[in-house]
């Protein structure tokens, strides 16, 4: 299993699919406990929370490593950073290991631009709870940001700069451009 | 009895074997009776039947057997009934059925109808995924079997499978012998927008439900009626207000269906208030009418909307405000609470800010899209491209009706019966009335 979105794209579908074609409607618990925990992967909650709720009650309760990767989902759902990382600060099977590790790095990175967008300035024990690391990591993660600290433990963020764009050739914008002219006269 | 089954499978092999099958449609329509009558003897007419050959005397013995009266209801009965229709619809010839559309999603209906008794709908909607696949003549054209697949994927939570016909804009609709229940339609058009509610698509939802309103009705609808309140609460969610109804809406809507959805109307009411106390207090009032509709959860998010509303009306207002400013501005409960909210609603770019915590400060800033960028560009060139083939597709349209005899000869008709064409009046009509 590698970790990279599109192949975790490709998983999905077939879990998907496996589920459908179930016997019975019903597949086994690993296959909804990856499902699971690519759909938080993919911060798709509402995806998520429907398929916590069409599993069915006995699996719910005989496979309880479903239980631990839903309360992940409730906190992501209530955009609660530190109960996100407590939550997913447990043993994972290693079924879900790898989704389960690239979730709490997707997370992370998700925090770090949010914080990085909404504040001017932050408290540094804020900022932990954002990142859900110790204090001296996270300010060390604030430095490698190029965010600055000052001595009353605050810290200022600053945006990231706007990823390059791809630009398209002149040609075809050219084309494009008679296109929609030759649209407009006819 | 034997002799009329028997005579039923002949007629059939003759039939289809020569290819005669419009013929063959309006003898199996007649047989109904005698298959129904002979409904312990069917398996044993499937067997004599081949699914390629046969198609169409498959698809009619299989639908009196969805129809025949539950004598033995078993697990059994309906596992072997789900299995034979399972295989019909993988394995028929689409060809052959499309001699009698109607009947096929008459299968397909009743197979639904089982399986939501049966408490089953997940397993149904790879089967209709498929069946409408097979039964389209392209991917815009909307069946009657659309309605019965949004209605298995909104019974078992599941909208994914759903979402690539949802998210194709139909462009034409399947004739099913000669005519499509109004209520398959706006079933369709009333579960796709649920479904897209329930996974916050709503811009898409509100389309949904628009389509499904705004349908020429001259009688009220209970679908239409529950798509209007769902519009309503939608409407509030997204927009802050009730989006002014289209004019072409039918009448019915204003004249009955307004009245009956009071308090929908008192809560959009409540909502202009800006008043989140008040509108609560309404939310209370009609608490019964709301759960009964099944709307609570909508409502609680129409209250949520109308704090985010009120912090956006702020932006217009200030350009620095104190997060405490902004608690007891919009009725939250404290500067905590207040930048949670801020902080969600930046995230998801529905308000630029930048909050500043060593002073406690919001600095609200302008959308910084100067649309000067390619991005913009590609934007702009895309919704030009969709433009324009909405345009070529309401030309093809308009092209279709003009030669139609029936619009041919209705507007000779009115021209007869009026005062002299003025010149004014389309001169391709002239055209095509000559």
């Amino acid at each position: 299993m590698v970790t990279d979105s599109e192949s975790i794209r490709k998983l999905a579908e077939d879990l998907e699919k496996q589920e459908l074609d179930a016997p019975g409607g019903i597949p086994p618990s690993q296959v909804y406990a990856q499902l699971l925990a690519i759909y938080l992967y993919q911060n798709d909650l509402c995806n998520a929370k429907y398929l916590w709720k069409r599993i069915p009650q006995n699996v719910k309760s005989s496979h309880s490593e479903l239980n631990s990767i839903w309360k992940v989902g409730q906190k992501m759902w209530l955009r609660d950073f530190p109960g996100v990382y407590a939550a997913l600060n447990t043993e994972w099977s290693e079924n879900v290991s790898q989704i389960m590790q690239a979730l709490q790095e997707s997370v992370r990175k998700r925090a770090i631009h949010l914080v990085a967008q909404a504040y001017s300035s932050i408290k540094l024990d804020d900022l932990t709870q954002f990142l859900g690391l110790p204090s001296e990591q996270a300010a060390q993660a604030a430095i490698e940001q190029g965010w600055q600290m000052d001595a009353g433990l605050m810290v200022k963020p600053c945006s990231p700069p706007s990823e390059p764009y791809q630009v398209t050739s002149r040609e075809e914008q050219l084309y494009k451009l008679t296109e929609f002219v030759s649209f407009l006269e006819n | 009895m034997a002799s009329a089954l028997e005579q039923f499978v002949n007629n059939v092999r003759t039939l289809s074997a020569q290819g005669n099958f419009r013929e063959l449609c309006e003898m199996l329509n007649k047989s109904t009776e005698v298959l129904m009558k002979n409904g312990q003897h069917l398996d044993n007419v499937l067997e004599t039947l081949d699914l390629q050959q046969h198609s169409l005397g498959v698809l009619a013995v299989l639908c009196v057997k969805f129809s025949l009266p539950a004598l033995a209801t078993t697990p059994d009965h309906h596992e072997l009934l789900f299995a034979q229709a399972q295989e019909f619809i993988i394995g028929c010839n689409g060809e052959q059925v499309r001699f009698a559309p109607d009947t096929y999603a008459e299968l397909c209906h009743l197979l639904t109808h089982s399986l939501v008794e049966l408490k089953l709908p997940l397993r149904g909607i790879d089967l209709m995924r498929r069946a409408i696949r097979k039964i389209q003549l392209f991917d815009s054209q909307l069946t009657s079997i659309h309605a019965d697949l949004c209605q298995l994927c909104l019974l078992a939570k599941c909208f994914k499978p759903a979402l690539e016909f949802l998210n194709t804009d139909i462009t034409s609709i399947s004739q099913e012998g000669g005519q499509f229940d109004a209520k398959y339609f706006l079933l369709y058009y009333y579960y796709g927008g649920m479904i897209y509610t329930a996974l916050k698509n709503y811009d898409r939802a509100l389309y949904f439900f628009e389509v499904a309103i705004t349908t020429p009705a001259m009688a009220v609808s209970h679908v239409m009626l529950e798509a209007y309140k769902k519009y309503i609460l939608v409407s509030l969610i997204l927009h802050g207000k009730v989006l002014n109804i289209p004019k072409y809406t039918s009448q019915v809507v204003g004249r009955f269906i307004k009245p009956l959805s009071q308090a929908y109307h008192d809560l959009a009411t409540a909502y202009t208030t800006n008043n989140s106390d008040e509108l609560r207090t309404t939310i209370n009032k009609y608490q019964e009418s709301f759960a009964r509709d099944s709307n609570t959860g909508l409502t609680k998010q129409v209250i949520a909307s109308l704090y985010k509303k009120n912090i956006q009306r702020l932006t217009k207002t200030f350009l620095t405000l104190s997060l405490s400013d902004v608690a007891s501005r919009v009725q939250l409960s404290g500067p905590g609470e207040a930048e949670k909210y801020i902080l969600n609603m930046i995230e998801d770019g529905e308000i630029f800010a930048t909050i500043n915590q060593k002073d406690g400060m919001v600095i609200f800033h302008d959308d910084p899209e100067k649309y000067n960028s390619p991005a913009m560009l590609r934007r702009l060139e895309e919704e030009m491209a969709v433009c324009t083939d909405l345009d070529r597709k309401v030309q093809s349209m308009e092209e279709d009706i003009m030669v139609n005899p029936q619009f041919v000869k209705k507007s000779c008709g009115t021209q007869d019966d009026d005062i002299p064409p003025a010149t004014t009046q389309g001169t391709k009509i002239t055209t095509y009335s000559m």
